[in-house]
């Protein structure tokens, strides 16, 4: 098969794939057996209340809940809370809570975790919780199984952002009086969920084992999930031919691969259960760089980058060219009608002329550093790709390898990088997956996915800020799409492509996609046919 | 001249020997000239991506994940490849010679303290040891350079010494100590000349392994990402194996040349070197 035909067919399987996204309940479920999933790379923590890292989030829900989940159209579910009421003013919102739901160790969960969670971890150190519930003043607790949360402004958002992978509730007993970024708990969990914490082999696997005191009665179906640490994507490929694993999300095998892949009889490629999990590819720029301050460097890089390369070469059609950094997804947010920045060397010189970065004797103009997320191979080639065309408009760019941690701390703790290539949910709403990047308020050492680039715009925080409390669709549409054309303009970071993820799992593995969350809901339901 | 001579002929007893040297002369070649014949970067993406070897008469052992050439980046890549074997080498000797002559020479505790900090060395298995040091610094040219000389260095240092234990109850040694010659000189000047073709025939083998390990490191990501070496190349083609094993397989031959040959002419030295051989 010539590489053409092959590009063309994996174009085709992407496309039947999202025809397909189906999500209905398969058969009756049997118990036992247990889930080996892939996961890459290793996570520095397991809870996502404290790091919503992709591989934390790959983890983490089937250990916490949420008070709700959703369909894969946004319809709210019931998980920890039963019923939920809004007040007419949008101001308080009253949920009655689950009886009988115990932590992993036996406590009781009560409305104290859930306003614990909420004003006490959620808003203040989860990369997006902190706008998110911005306006969230107060957690009343009347009873043991009542919360009513009280808001100073309406925040419709909020509604979309229960999911357990979002906005976990987690145990005030353990986490009371500590830093909740240094608990111990955070590599030894204490959730709510139908899976248990078990142990954690560093390098090797996570386990973790049935809940049999659920709150569910008779789920979870399997006896226990390992999650299998292998870093290496043919080697991920050959694990799941072989059947060794039988599940993997996102980033799981080299894209070329997925086509033959999908051709074997016991695997199936799905794009089902990302409707809430929309991630875009960003380039971020680090504006406390003298270079990269100036607007016109900054657009000059943009104009280097040939996304129609990366949609085509890199991503292999499970990805579709950015024109904003908002998701085409969000049909609700979404514009194209912002400033573009088409591949064109000759601007990109022509800016950094303008900007006064001569070129040097050796054809140099500057030096910057290229830094990329290690949680996929396609980064590292947009990275690669970025080199070739910097250097052909005369700047010299080295890129920098490192380990999930250390990438983590270099970007979001120490701001010690030029360019950072990453990927990172939109969610359900701008508030939650877009703000962070562009508030002046989400700079902040440690979280990370927060605004990297150090981008402080006071017009830009006035219209995030007057969007995050208005509660009409069209005024917020209009002011959503003003924040597009204001990153476009001014550049602290910019989308790539918009990226469509899938999963490959084994077919003997059944209720994958039952919501809207997919590989990141809690999996009470998934079973694996015998 | 008369050494030489007496010395090339020992050497090309051996056909393997001399294959080996042709071909070593061959990838040097490559290295040197290569990059005026097939100039342009290795990382540019100049074509297609996933062109099969011989479909396209401009590129003819294809391309790679991202377009980029691989007759290029082979031979680009030659420079960088041996060019870390050497380095890597130099820095081992030089740390390797001194540790081992010194323990060598002086005996008693400095000895005693040499010695065990090159059994601290030993113990650890070195391509992790190496990729232990890579992690923790970075990887770059100068770390990757550093850390193989810091896995390979005891080798040296324990073949020296031993020659130095030999060669230093010799008479000829003994004669310098007696006219009072200096320490420094008996080491530099009279006995480590003396050790030197067991040190060659090492070296040449070490840049082998040298090479080796680069590519174990640059295959497991931890290479220079700023540098296109042959490990690099496979690291590269790692992920598409199953769909394009071309990739992999060609910078893959190309370290098999350079490491059988070096190890080729390494066996050649040794039987050319070794004294016990000379009269056969």
């Amino acid at each position: 098969m010539t590489r053409f035909s092959l590009r063309i067919s994996a174009l085709a399987l992407a496309a039947s794939l999202a025809l397909s996204g189906q999500a209905i309940a398969q058969g009756t479920p049997v118990r036992g057996g247990t889930l080996s999933m892939i996961l890459n790379p290793e996570p520095p923590v397991l809870v996502t209340g404290v790091n919503s890292a992709s591989p934390v989030a790959a983890v983490s829900p089937r250990m916490f809940e949420g008070l709700a989940t959703y369909t894969p159209d946004f319809k709210m579910v019931p998980v920890l809370a039963t019923s939920w009421d809004q007040s007419a003013d949008g101001k308080t919102i009253t949920f009655k809570l689950r009886p009988n739901v115990k932590w992993h160790d036996g406590k009781p969960f009560t409305s104290a975790d859930v306003q614990f969670s909420f004003m006490d971890i959620l808003k203040k150190v989860h990369s997006r919780g902190t706008a998110t519930y911005l306006h969230l003043i107060a957690v009343e607790t009347p009873d043991p199984l009542t919360a009513i949360f009280k808001l100073d402004e309406p925040s419709p958002y909020i509604m979309r952002a229960l999911a357990g992978v979002e906005s976990p509730i987690m145990p005030k007993h353990i986490y009371e009086g500590s830093d909740p970024l240094k608990n111990p708990a955070n590599v030894k969990p204490i959730g709510t969920g139908p899976f248990k914490f078990k142990e954690w082999e560093r390098g090797n696997y996570i386990m973790l084992e049935r809940n049999p005191d659920y709150w569910d009665a008779g789920k979870p179906y399997l006896d226990a999930i390992i999650f299998r640490i292998i870093p290496d994507g043919s080697a991920r490929a050959v694990a799941l031919e072989s059947g060794a694993v039988q599940y993997g999300t996102q980033y799981v095998v080299p894209l070329n691969d997925v086509a033959r892949l999908a051709k074997l009889p016991n695997l199936n490629v799905t794009t089902a259960g990302y409707e809430y999990n929309t991630s875009v590819n960003y380039l971020e720029f680090n504006l406390r760089r003298p270079y990269l301050q100036d607007r016109r460097v900054r657009q000059a890089i943009a104009h280097t980058i040939n996304t129609d390369f990366l949609v085509k070469n890199v991503w292999f059609g499970f990805a579709t060219k950015a024109t904003s950094p908002v998701t085409d997804k969000q049909k609700d947010f979404h514009t194209a009608n912002v400033p573009q920045y088409p591949y064109d060397l000759k601007k990109a010189e022509q800016l950094l002329d303008e900007a006064g970065y001569k070129k040097g004797a050796d054809g140099i103009r500057f030096k910057v550093t290229i830094d990329w997320s290690p949680s996929g191979e396609m980064f590292k080639q947009t990275a690669e790709l970025l080199r070739q065309g910097l250097q052909r408009v005369g700047i010299q760019a080295e890129i920098r390898n490192s380990d999930s941690p250390t990438y983590l701390r270099r970007v979001w703790t120490d701001n010690d990088f030029d360019i950072n290539i990453y990927s990172a949910s939109n969610i359900a709403d701008p508030v939650i997956g877009i703000q962070r990047f562009y508030w002046s308020k989400s700079i902040q050492k440690g979280v990370t996915y927060s605004n990297g680039s150090g981008y402080n715009n006071p017009e830009m925080d006035k219209i995030l800020e007057s969007a995050q409390i208005e509660n009409d669709p069209a005024k917020r549409r209009k002011l959503y799409e003003d924040t597009q054309r204001l990153v476009m303009t001014d550049l602290p970071n910019m989308g790539l492509v918009y990226i469509q993820w899938f999963t490959i799992h084994d077919k003997k593995v059944k209720n994958l996609n039952t919501t809207g969350l997919g590989p990141m809901e809690s999996f009470a339901d998934v079973y694996i046919e015998k | 001249m008369q050494a030489f001579r007496d010395f090339w002929r020992r050497y090309r007893r051996k056909t393997s020997a001399v294959i080996g040297l042709v071909l070593l002369l061959f990838v040097f070649l490559v290295a040197f000239v290569g990059p005026w014949i097939v100039p342009g970067d290795p990382w540019d993406m100049a074509t297609m991506p996933f062109l099969w070897p011989g479909t396209n008469a401009e590129f003819p052992l294809g391309s790679d994940t991202l377009g980029r050439d691989i007759l290029t980046g082979i031979i680009h890549g030659s420079r960088v490849s041996l060019l870390i074997g050497f380095a890597a080498t130099l820095a081992a000797l030089g740390l390797g010679v001194t540790v081992g002559a010194l323990a060598g020479y002086f005996r008693g505790w400095i000895d005693d303290v040499l010695m065990r900090i090159t059994e601290i060395f030993q113990t650890v298995p070195t391509f992790l040891l190496a990729v232990v040091l890579v992690a923790i610094f970075k990887p770059s040219m100068t770390t990757i350079v550093l850390a193989i000389s810091a896995v390979t260095w005891p080798s040296i240092a324990r073949l020296v010494r031993a020659e130095f234990l030999s060669l230093r109850e010799r008479e000829f040694v003994q004669s310098c100590v007696v006219i009072g010659m200096g320490e420094t000189r008996i080491i530099f000047r009279q006995i480590l000349p003396n050790c030197l073709p067991p040190i060659i025939v090492m070296s040449s083998v070490m840049v082998a392994s040298a090479i080796l390990t680069e590519s174990g490191l640059s295959f497991l990501g931890l290479g220079d990402p700023n540098l296109m070496s042959w490990g690099t190349m496979i690291g590269i083609g790692r992920d598409a194996m199953r769909t394009a094993w071309y990739m992999s397989a060609l910078p893959g031959v190309a370290i098999l040349i350079t490491v059988l040959a070096l190890n080729l002419v390494g066996e050649g030295l040794n039987d050319a070197l070794n004294p016990r051989l000379k009269n056969h």
